[in-house]
């Protein structure tokens, strides 16, 4: 099957607070319909590269992006993109769960009101739709109503997962989903993002490995904001062409 | 004396100081408050709220005018200085976070918080009730809501800063804008924060009477009229303590006790309000 790129980075720059050069010229291509992992060790500008893509860099000031993002054939760092739109198009999963304080319909159908949907019919569907596919409708479709804050860590991050789908992006970034939660939430997460990956092109950073390998078509390793390998996921975690990538992937550093 | 000995002894030596600080603070509050109890308790009857005040020597007197005025003043001042405070503080957290502005505008509440009141009711004066030629209910209102600002102000800032900046990124991340990543994400979060803070600044300003002896004044009769003097439970209590006469002493314990009462009840529902949030 031949690989479609859905997102693709091209000599991309980035500095924090005008001077600190978190991404040094990198190139990455995103597979659509795929899993793209991001490895590497802490620091080495992983998560700054996914937060490229959605221009969440844009919240802080003096924030500095060079080179190209290009999706469905725009630079999506120019400055003529309307970035509430890219946002509702690439959705993004955070670190630990990130529950809004109201009900769990309420957290699910944020995204959608802000679409513009108030049909409350529409809306039920909908967030019922995205409850189902973040597999976790069977175990809150009876407490839609109370504060997604008595959820269990796991739950609440499958909710922003669900959260995350209402929109229907084409995109989900996540940035390590799973570093909060406890094996059996893991489990499920990595299940649910295999799944996902029928409708949606997904990148991950992750410092698991074993979690790379296991849910990943597509792996990257960085270090020092520099991109050292990036290949099929088979290829990096058996013959990796570069020996960094072999040193830290068996754990001699990092 | 090992080194084991002498700190069991620095112990309670340190013990007994602490312990001896707090019983002497202490002992002042149950002073004071049982005082109040125990004079305001006895004078409290229904005629208190439902009768104007009447000339000394005639019996069946009330305060009906300073309960009124009292809650008009506060009600209004509320009503200038909560959105001034909220929105300042909102200002402050989100808009100007980071900022040399935002210090400097963070520093001067502090220390407009800690500046007399009387000062404020002076500066008021000067303002409002001189160019104006007379005193009001809306110079008392002014006052009180230029002290609640500051006070409400902070709280807003500190409770937003709180809000982890995880929840507004994964609201932005969803296509909100910021106004409304403020509004239905943020200040969701803060609402109790905010609003303990809003419930102590009311009780703080609820005992004021400097600021208001030169900006509402007083009124012997019952008006509802903001633009003329306006009458004020702590001016009455001011004034009645003053005079000579035993049933105004009493009608003022009563008045001082209705009024500790009701700011001791705010308080306390802030006081559960930020247990129940941090929850």
């Amino acid at each position: 099957m031949a690989e479609i790129v859905d997102i693709e980075a091209k000599g991309l720059n980035f500095y924090y607070s005008g001077n600190v050069h978190a991404i040094k010229d990198v190139n990455i291509s995103a597979y659509k319909k795929k899993v793209t992992a991001l490895i590497g060790p802490s620091g080495c500008g992983k998560t700054t590269l996914l937060r490229c893509y959605n221009r969440m860099h844009d919240l802080y000031p003096k924030n500095r992006y060079e080179g190209e993002v290009i999706f469905e054939g725009r630079n999506i760092l120019g400055k003529d993109i309307d970035i509430i739109s890219l946002r509702s198009r690439i959705g993004m999963v955070f670190q630990k769960p990130t529950p809004f304080p109201m009900s769990v319909f309420d957290n699910i159908a944020y995204g959608l009101r802000l679409k513009g949907i108030k049909n409350r019919g529409e809306l039920s569907e909908r967030v019922e739709k995205a409850l189902r596919n973040a597999a976790i409708w069977d175990e809150v479709f009876g407490k839609l109503n109370v504060s997604a804050y008595e959820l269990s860590g796991g739950q609440q991050q499958r909710l922003c997962i669900a959260r995350a789908l209402a929109v229907e992006p084409e995109i989900i970034l996540f940035d390590e989903p799973t570093s909060a939660l406890d094996p059996i939430s893991t489990g499920k997460i990595e299940e649910l993002i295999v799944e996902l990956k029928k409708n949606v092109t997904i990148i991950i950073v992750t410092h698991n490995m074993q979690q790379a390998a296991r849910i990943s078509d597509w792996t990257g390793f960085m270090m020092l904001g520099e991109l050292i390998e990036f290949d099929k996921t088979e290829k990096m975690f058996t013959a990796p062409n570069e020996k960094l990538t072999e040193d830290y992937i068996t754990g001699r550093f990092g | 004396m090992n080194v084991g000995s002498r700190r069991k002894a620095e112990n309670i030596i340190a013990l007994f100081l602490s312990f001896l600080a707090a019983f002497f603070g202490i002992f002042w509050l149950v002073f004071i408050l049982g005082d109040v109890l125990v004079h305001g308790i006895g004078a409290l009857k229904l005629s208190l709220f439902l009768n104007d005040p009447v000339p000394p020597g005639v019996s069946g007197g009330g305060l009906r005018n300073a309960f009124a005025g009292q809650m008009l003043i506060t009600l209004f001042a509320t009503f200038i200085g909560v959105p001034l405070g909220v929105l300042g503080g909102t200002f402050l957290a989100e808009y100007a976070r980071g900022t040399r502005v935002a210090a400097v505008i963070s520093i001067l509440s502090d220390i407009m918080v800690s500046v007399p009141s009387i000062v404020i009711g002076t500066f008021i004066y000067a303002v409002l009730v001189r160019p104006l030629g007379h005193f009001s209910g809306w110079a008392g209102a002014a006052a009180l809501a230029v002290i609640m600002v500051p006070v409400v102000l902070r709280t807003t800032e500190d409770m937003l800063s709180l809000v982890p900046w995880t929840l507004r990124e994964a609201a932005f991340a969803l296509g909100a804008p910021y106004y409304k990543v403020i509004i239905q994400v943020v200040y969701r979060a803060a609402a109790t924060g905010i609003f303990t803070g809003i419930l102590l600044a009311v009780a703080r300003v609820a005992g004021e009477t400097a600021p208001l002896l030169f900006t509402s004044f007083n009124n012997a009769y019952f008006s509802l009229n903001m633009n003329g003097p306006i009458s004020s439970l702590t001016a009455t209590i001011f004034q009645y303590a003053m005079g000579p006469y035993d049933d105004w002493h009493a009608q003022a314990w009563a008045a001082s006790f209705v009024i500790t009462a009701t700011v001791l009840l705010i308080t306390i529902v802030g006081r559960i309000l930020i247990s129940w949030r941090l929850k």
